[in-house]
């Protein structure tokens, strides 16, 4: 009988909910395949962790426990999850998408000359063979990809199922395989919150977000900024718009800047890559303004205006402006 | 220093995506093709590391034909050698073919410094980078937004989520994948793209790589089966009509949220 392999996490001192919605992943293929389910979990003083893990999730829980294992580094962190790999011999090795998840995965994939399906949405099983499913083009198409062979190594995008909620049996068992210091190459110095100024999104109860699509940063001061102020909301921006240097960092909504969820959030010129969406997808009604009528952003929207933003938004801003005026 | 930047061509952002015949891909024909964003921040931080000091930037992409217009744009830009590595029997190769061709050229180089986007837009699997650092057996971090040296290290700043850095200290060589926004990109200058016309791009095939029986459709452990379209959920409603007519309806619903 096969197994699968479920690399948990820690965060802020706790087994990560993405690790149980991979363990919701497992149990579905496990028990249309015949496999079993196994876990690692690493850190220094992580008993209760691997404990709460084989209660919560089940199945044999390797914790490999250790001084080099207190920080995340990849070098230990990857000796740690190929020496569980060893002691299960899984034919299945699954990651959540994380930081810790696309920076390791990949190399432990590699190491074990493994296929890769990467940030999957669904993990499927047909006839019996393994089937991942994810996106592509920034959201814009959905793949669907087949092992050859075993093992095979997955990242699953955190959210994309349930956390497991279920009856559980597992038991923790000790492995011996923190690295040696002098082993390690990467050092981890510290980890830091990046300072927050001026613009807090997250208390706005009404955005005007502004995308690649808005063209140039004076383009911002015109169309978007003055909408935003006539709803007496804020201004918000893509990645793309920050990345250009259009905007400072504090506009970006998104996965990588402020997850947002207002009353309206008005999307004008954003496509919507997924990291976007992670951002803005909250909001209690999202309105969605862009030429491209394929673009994801319409998938989430609750109303859509396929159109140039540069004819829709002033003349939405002049209507605001009047009917405030009326009011 | 010598620094190895591996770019990778992908359609133009802009691009219509249609899917080909056999549902496998997208149809290439007649689309632009540009550098991949993430690639374009990693080969300007290669530039300002020369810059700053002495280097070597040798630039890396994997394609057909085409590529040698994105490998001309880094030359330009200030890269001082390219390495196109051209075969089609590559084509349909995995994320692990194509880190092993890069390793490949990474032995022959003996690179310091290996810098790398996060991701391609086109397939979004951010794989090659960690791979490809496992296979040259170098240190590796991801989603650097910040690159600096330190005491003979790089000092890199990473991205983690909700507005969190971790800060890594890496031996050389080592190799960092980076995020958009690391830096301002640069424009290749006219003096630099007439430089450019005298600097030389190697070609090699996958067999000079000593590779060819490790990439290709045969070698892959995964393949992508196919692409399409996402299905559509409910999706918003969308509005029709004039300019007019649709933001006196967006005025309406704005009034039902009570926002007005």
């Amino acid at each position: 009988m096969g197994s699968i392999l479920i690399v948990a996490e820690i965060q802020k001192g706790a087994i990560r909910e993405a690790t149980y919605e991979l363990v919701s992943f497992a149990r579905r293929v496990a028990e249309a395949t015949d496999r079993e389910v196994k876990s690692v979990v690493a850190g220094k003083g992580i008993g209760t962790q691997a404990e709460e893990l084989s209660k919560r999730g089940g199945g044999e829980v390797f914790a490999i426990d250790g001084d080099t294992l207190e920080h995340y580094t990849v070098d230990a962190f990857q000796h740690a999850v190929q020496a569980a790999v060893e002691a299960a011999s899984p034919d299945l090795v699954l990651f959540s998408n994380t930081p810790t998840g696309w920076d390791l995965a990949p190399r432990v994939a590699a190491a074990l000359e493994a296929g890769f399906a990467s940030d999957c949405f669904d993990l499927l099983v047909e006839d019996g063979k393994l089937v991942f499913l994810r996106r592509v083009f920034n959201g814009k198409l959905d793949a669907r990809l087949v092992a050859r062979g075993t093992p095979v190594v997955a990242s699953m995008q955190p959210g994309a199922t349930a956390a497991f909620e279920g009856t559980a049996d597992g038991k923790v068992t000790a492995l011996d395989a923190a690295p040696p210091a002098d082993s390690l190459r990467v050092k981890f110095v510290e980890t830091r919150v990046a300072e927050a100024k001026g613009v807090d999104l997250t208390k706005a109860s009404i955005i005007v977000s502004g995308g690649r699509g808005v063209g140039a940063p004076e383009k911002f001061e015109e169309v978007i900024k003055p909408l935003a102020e006539a709803l007496g909301g804020a201004m918000g921006a893509s990645r793309p718009v920050v990345d250009a240097g259009w905007l400072p960092h504090e506009y970006q909504v998104g996965s990588s800047g402020q997850v947002v969820a207002p009353k309206l959030y008005v999307a004008c010129g954003i496509s919507g890559a997924i990291q976007h969406l992670v951002g803005m997808k909250g909001s209690n009604f999202i309105i969605a303004i862009n030429k491209d009528p394929d673009a994801p952003i319409f998938e989430v929207a609750d109303v859509g205006v396929v159109a140039d933003l540069f004819e829709v938004v002033p003349a939405l801003t002049q209507a605001v402006k009047e009917a405030k005026g009326a009011a | 220093m010598k620094i190895m930047v591996c770019l990778k061509q992908v359609p133009h952002q802009d691009a219509r995506l249609d899917i080909n015949a056999e549902g496998t891909w997208i149809k290439e024909d007649g689309i632009k093709f540009e550098i991949n964003s993430y690639d374009q921040y990693a080969l300007e931080e290669a530039l300002r590391i020369k810059d700053a000091g002495e280097a070597e930037v040798v630039v890396v992409s994997i394609g057909p034909d085409r590529v040698t217009q994105s490998l001309r744009t880094a030359l330009g830009m200030g890269a001082d050698r390219a390495v196109h590595v051209k075969d089609p029997a590559i084509e349909g190769s995995d994320a692990l073919g194509i880190a092993r061709t890069l390793a490949a050229v990474a032995k022959e180089e003996g690179p310091d410094l290996i810098l790398t986007g996060l991701m391609s837009d086109d397939v979004n699997t951010a794989a090659v980078p960690p791979m490809l650092a496992q296979l040259a057996d170098m240190p590796h971090t991801t989603a650097a937004v910040k690159v600096e040296q330190h005491d003979g290290a790089m000092r890199v700043e990473r991205e983690l989520e909700g507005g969190a850095l971790e800060v890594v200290d890496l031996p050389r060589p080592c190799l960092i994948s980076v995020q958009t926004g690391l830096n301002q990109v640069r424009y290749a200058s006219l003096k630099g793209i007439m430089a450019a016309k005298k600097k030389s791009i190697d070609v090699k095939t996958a067999a000079d790589l000593g590779v060819a029986d490790q990439v290709g459709p045969a070698a892959a452990k995964i393949a992508v089966e196919k692409i399409y379209t996402p299905p559509k959920g409910e999706g918003a409603e969308i509005l029709s009509g004039s300019t007019e007519e649709v933001v006196q309806k967006l005025v309406a619903k704005i009034k039902e949220l009570g926002l007005l």
